[in-house]
């Protein structure tokens, strides 16, 4: 499948776009070794705020979610709870070549390999890890697609979500979180 | 350092049937023992200031068909650490629990069963899962489990370059 | 009372909203600057609010979205009675006891409606939030009775007015400075600022109240913690800072006030709870009973200067 082009959003749609593209809240769930990345982006040297980033403490809150790097199941499930409790329009950036790939840890029996089967992700950025550089460029490629319309996984995530639960069975048998200590 | 080292060894050299007895450095040392006399070893060890278990862990020794059993004693007042070993069969591993003397042992027991299957006796929290949540193989630190396998079957690989709704944004490839 | 004064109301408002709103961005500016980055655009609030506003929201309950209709509703009838130099939507109203009512109203519901989410986030930050209003309001409210005892009068707007004509010597903050400097830190705890900020920290409780807003709920909630935040600096800029004699000059020291109260905040760690009621009930509680004593048996300060 490629990225639609076609533009047919209505003006309301745009506006709320230009609102969107320029206001990204970020949800601070740091998956993987990512996250180490995020604090020069946010701090004086790159500061993420200029583009109107920043942080959020809660998924409810947020906009984007970073996925920092490799996922094993076990925080895969945390996503996924996550992800559906963030309200439209939501994206998703995935980090570094273990999301695209599995990176280093490719045959290991804890971590997903392809991101993309269970949860729609809107950017990918290249690297091992990717440097703020990279990181910042990526967020500026974030805002232009939030802006043309084309970041809309979600969108694609509820009009397929068979095929996501599906994926995401077969490799998790169940998303439902089992916790002794919540239980 | 040395000297209260060479003590402590000398001291449970006497006290212990001690198979063998291994320098690692100079604040640290070896001991093997049978599988009978651990409870009677970390008792001791316990009651002559190797208060804390760091750790329990285990190595799969698959060429001798057996599973050794490593607890490592940690004495806070001369800095020592003591590790004893133990072998156990790999065929039906089972032993007994620690618990009774160090009770942050239940967690370690319980990773131990996880990873290695190695069951405790008298420890019935060891059998619930810790780590891995949904586990539907034979042990994954076992050396006869084939990580690579379990990943082609459950996760599934890229097979092209074709990257599935989504781009490559940040460095230009 | 006539059409006209609700118009004056409804202006009020969106101007209370807007200014606010921007000296909050310069304010995210300011921030930014004393962290050495570069920060936002000055609109950039503005854009967080209709962004938040654009997007979809869950309920989790009756409870949880009447309680930020009614918080809603509550500060907005507050902001309506707010006197800005000298111009009142509804002349003679502007009672002290009417705006902590009102203002009481808006708190109420945000908490029900916190509480209703469910979230134990939540509820620990609204039990916050409530001790910590119950340390700051003590202190403070003994230096507004004082105030009233003084001049005579509980209405806001001519408190102000009293304190016009002699420069910065006629404002109440020099006149009495024991219960300025009380309500400058009140000031903090009111706007949930830096030493204060125990119950929204998120890190620690993930923003406290705010927890479980999302989209349009977390819109209005911004709305709401702007048009606060007009209530309170203009409260306290009215009482003891002197009003204004014109908008400009009332805007003016609006934003001094503000920027100053903010950068101060900047620089500073956060108590804990306990911490700060314990503070609040040791420093400031203890200036503004000798404040209220100097002015009830000495009368320092009140016509003339001693």
């Amino acid at each position: 499948m490629v990225l639609e082009n076609q533009d047919n959003r209505n003006l309301w749609e745009k506006i709320g776009d230009y609102f969107s593209a320029n206001s990204i809240w970020m949800k601070w769930y740091c998956t993987g070794c990512g996250a180490i990345e995020l604090p020069p982006t946010m701090t004086s040297r790159f500061d993420m705020e200029r583009l109107g980033m920043g942080p959020m403490a809660t998924p409810r809150q947020a906009d984007v979610m970073l996925i920092t790097g490799y996922l094993s199941t076990k925080t895969l499930r945390r996503v996924i709870y996550s992800y559906e409790q963030m309200q439209d329009p939501k994206y998703i950036v995935a980090f570094g070549s273990c999301t695209i790939n599995g990176g280093v840890y490719y045959d290991s029996y804890a971590t997903i390999n392809q991101l993309d089967k269970y949860i729609p992700v809107d950017l990918y950025i290249a690297g091992c890890m990717p440097r703020p550089e990279a990181v910042m460029n990526a967020f500026a490629d974030l805002i232009s697609m939030i802006k043309k319309g084309q970041a809309n996984g979600w969108r694609h995530y509820q009009e397929n979500y068979e095929w996501y639960k599906k994926n995401q069975l077969d490799s998790l048998e169940e998303v439902i979180i089992h916790d002794e200590f919540h239980e | 350092m040395m000297n209260s080292m060479n003590n402590i060894m000398k001291q449970v050299d006497d006290v212990l049937n001690v198979l063998n007895k291994e320098v690692i450095s100079n604040r640290q040392f070896a001991i093997d023992i049978n599988k009978g006399d651990v409870h009677q070893a970390l008792t001791y060890l316990k009651s002559i200031g190797f208060t804390q278990l760091s750790i329990i862990t285990c190595v799969d020794l698959i060429a001798d068909n057996k599973f050794q059993l490593i607890y490592i004693l940690n004495n806070w007042e001369l800095g020592l650490f003591v590790i004893v070993r133990t072998d156990i069969d790999r065929d039906n591993p089972s032993y007994v629990t620690v618990v009774n003397i160090f009770p942050g042992a239940k967690y370690y027991e319980r990773e131990v069963h996880e990873f290695f299957g190695v069951t405790f006796e008298g420890n019935d929290s060891s059998f619930k899962p810790l780590l891995l949540e949904i586990w539907d193989d034979i042990p994954p630190l076992r050396k006869d489990f084939d990580p690579q396998v379990y990943s082609d079957r459950k996760f599934e690989k890229r097979d092209s370059d074709k990257i599935y709704r989504s781009k490559i944004g940040g460095v230009k490839l | 009372m006539t059409v006209m004064n609700f118009v004056y109301g409804f202006i009020i408002l969106l101007a209370a909203f807007i200014f606010q709103t921007t000296i909050t961005g310069f304010n995210r500016k300011v921030t930014a600057r004393i962290q050495k980055r570069y920060g936002p655009r000055w609109y950039q609030q503005f854009l967080d609010i209709f962004k938040a506003l654009r997007k979809s929201s869950i309920t989790h309950g009756w409870i949880f979205d009447f309680g930020v209709i009614m918080a809603l509703g509550g500060i907005m009838a507050t902001v309506i009675f707010i006197p800005v130099a000298g111009f009142e939507a509804f002349p003679n109203m502007d009672n002290v006891y009417i705006i902590s009512y009102l203002l009481a109203i808006g708190m109420l519901g945000m908490a029900m409606s916190a509480a209703g989410s469910g979230n134990p986030w939540a509820s620990i930050g609204v039990s916050r939030a409530l001790t910590n209003m119950l340390a700051y309001d003590i202190p403070l409210m003994i230096v507004i009775f004082t105030l009233i005892f003084a001049f005579d009068t509980a209405s806001v707007s001519e408190i102000a007015a009293m304190q016009q004509g002699m420069g910065i010597l006629g404002w109440n903050a020099i006149r009495m400075p024991l219960g300025g400097i009380v309500a400058f830190i009140a000031l903090f705890g009111m706007l949930g600022k830096k030493p204060f900020d125990s119950f929204i920290a998120p890190a620690e409780i993930a923003s406290g109240p705010m927890v479980e807003y999302g989209g349009k709920h977390l819109g209005f909630m911004f709305i709401l913690h702007e048009l606060m935040t007009f209530i309170e600096v203009s409260l306290i800029l009215n009482l003891f800072f002197g009003g204004g004699s014109s908008i400009l000059v009332y805007a003016i020291k609006y934003a001094i006030l503000y920027t100053l109260v903010n950068i101060i905040s900047q620089v500073m760690p956060r108590y804990k709870i306990d911490q700060a009621v314990k503070f609040f009930y040791r420093v400031p509680l203890v200036f503004a009973i000798i404040q209220g004593l100097v002015v009830i048996f000495l009368g320092w300060g009140v016509s003339v200067w001693f």
